[in-house]
This record gives structure tokens, sequence and C-alpha cells, in this order.
């Protein structure tokens, strides 16, 4: 499997490192319960099929990735600079920002 | 208790690791020409979230180049910028002292962090030189895909390092942390073994 880094081009998938899915966003921890911190901390969707997933691109330009990616058959149909997602994110009105 | 004179001394990258001479194969002309580069001036730039504008008015006026693109290397002689990340680059200076200011022109714009100890650079020239480097890396180097003033970050035996291209006979310069300059010197020999590697003294 290869990934095509936004910055580096396409790079053999050795150079990365995966953390998994992206949707999980950390709850303020001074506000959260503990549920929702479990959750966030212990509970992942293990789906089959389309993923938006964290990666790492540590053997080279060590940005963090959001790549969306087909479980079942390794293809990818997107990769985004992670800081880009949060930026957009940051800038949706709140309230509209889904887990999904 | 005796007193023990301490007599420290600087020690370059690559000492007693490149012998100069002849190595691997010993007919015909070498394929591979390796000159550690030491005395080097290098710093890390990392821009400031905004100030990105600022940051390459700045270098503009100090190196008379533009902040390269990624992938991308901007050099004038042994000066220059090579992109090394989103919003970072590599400074260099031909020699030590030849960046001495910089944190101070960028302040505001960059984060500066010195690196001439930090990373050990050799360059690579000869005909065989990209065919020595490609046993190693994984990102196509072949002139479609790769020249003059282009730099990748990647790995080498699982060391991390970054190349760039200086002309096309090719001369490739390589950059790695220096503690592994060893680990990544015992590659090298052995990838440069079939072609023939002359060392040349450090410059
Ligand atoms: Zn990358």
């Amino acid at each position: 499997m290869r990934i095509r880094c936004p910055s580096c081009g396409e790079r053999d998938n050795g150079e990365f490192s995966y953390l998994g899915d992206a949707a999980p966003l950390r709850p303020d921890g001074m506000e959260a319960s503990a549920e929702a911190m479990h959750d966030y901390v212990y509970l992942r969707d293990n789906r089959a099929g389309e993923m938006r997933e964290l990666w790492y691109h540590g053997a080279g330009c060590r940005a963090w990735l959001v790549v969306t990616r087909d479980t079942r058959t390794h293809a990818i149909r997107e990769v985004q600079p992670a800081r880009d997602v949060a930026k957009a994110r940051a800038t949706t009105p709140a309230g509209s920002a889904s887990h999904a | 208790m005796a007193e023990h004179a301490t007599l420290w001394r600087p020690r370059g990258a690559w000492a007693d690791t490149a012998r100069p001479g002849r190595h691997g194969r010993r007919e015909g002309p070498p394929g591979l020409i390796v000159t550690p580069r030491e005395g080097l001036a290098l710093a890390s730039v990392t821009a400031v979230d905004g100030a990105e504008a600022r940051l390459a008015e700045a270098i503009e006026a100090r190196f008379g180049l533009s902040l390269p693109e990624p992938g991308g290397a901007h050099l004038s002689g042994e000066a220059g910028l090579v992109w090394s990340g989103p919003d970072q680059w590599l400074a260099l200076g031909g020699a030590r002292g030849d960046l001495d200011g910089l944190g101070a022109a960028l302040r505001g714009a960059a984060a500066v962090a010195d690196q001439s100890d930090g990373r050990a650079v050799l360059r690579l020239t000869g005909p065989d030189a990209r065919r020595v480097l490609e046993k190693g890396v994984a990102v196509d180097l072949h002139p479609r895909a790769f020249g003059p003033g282009r730099t990748a970050v990647t790995a080498i035996a699982h060391i991390g390092v970054q190349i760039w291209q200086r002309d096309d006979r090719p001369t490739y310069d390589l950059a790695v942390a220096r503690s592994f300059a060893g680990s990544l010197w015992t590659w090298l020999e052995a990838a440069a073994a079939e072609f023939g590697c002359e060392v040349r003294a450090s410059a």
C-alpha cells in the first residue's frame, strides 16, 4: 500500500505510522463525564468500508494526515493534512461538527 | 585525588568513519565519489503560523532566494534553503557563522534552531551516484521525477535522511542526524562497493 502525502508525493506505507479513526474528538477533560472520557479513550468503531483515519508521516515530512481509506480494499480516496482538517473544524459553527 | 586535564577538541561528524581512498570495486573509474561536508552552517527554520508572508520577505532579503515550495531546494552556491516539511526548511551556509544572526532576522516570523553539529552531510556524485541511492530510497530519483533543485525527506535502511540534488552530473547532498552517521556509512559503503567508491578528504 502506498499513501500519497500532500507534501511528499506517493510514499511506501512503511514511512507512516497508523493511529486509527480520525473521528473521535477529545472532550474537555474538565467538563466531560467519566463515560464520555471512557468512550473517547477506549471505544472505536471497526468498520468494513470507508474510514477517515489518522496517519503520521514520521519518516518523511513529519505531518499528521487524515486518510480516507476503504478498509476492505485499501483503496485511498483522499489524503488531507490533519492541520487543515482541524482548522476547517475550528471555523465550522458550533453544533454542526459531526462525530463521523 | 588526581587532577585530570581534559582537552576538548572539535571532531568532524565523519572523522574515522569516511576513510579517504578507494573502496569497493578496484577496476575502472569510481562510480561514486563521496566528499564529507564538514564545517557547514545548518539551521532549521519553522514558520510562525500566520507570518508566512513576512518570513518569505525576510528570507528573500537575506539570501536573495525565494522560499522553496514543498519538495524544492533553492540554492546559490553553498547557501540556500531546502524544504523539509510543511512550513519548515533547512537553511544552509557554506561556512560556520554564515547563518549567524538568522534567528534575530526572522524573529516573530520563524523559529530558528542551529543544526550545524546536529546533522552530518555528505556530497555524492559520479556516474553511479543515482544507482547507489536508488538501492536505499523508495523515492523515484529518475530525472523524469527528480532533479536539480528537488529534495526528499525519506529513509535509507530505516535511518531518516534528507536528500537534495544540486546538479545533473548528478550531484546530491545527503543529510542525516549526526548520531546516525556511522550507521548510514555502513549502508553506503556496502551499497557503493559494486560500483567502486572514491572517498575524498572532507571539504
Ligand atoms: Zn509527507
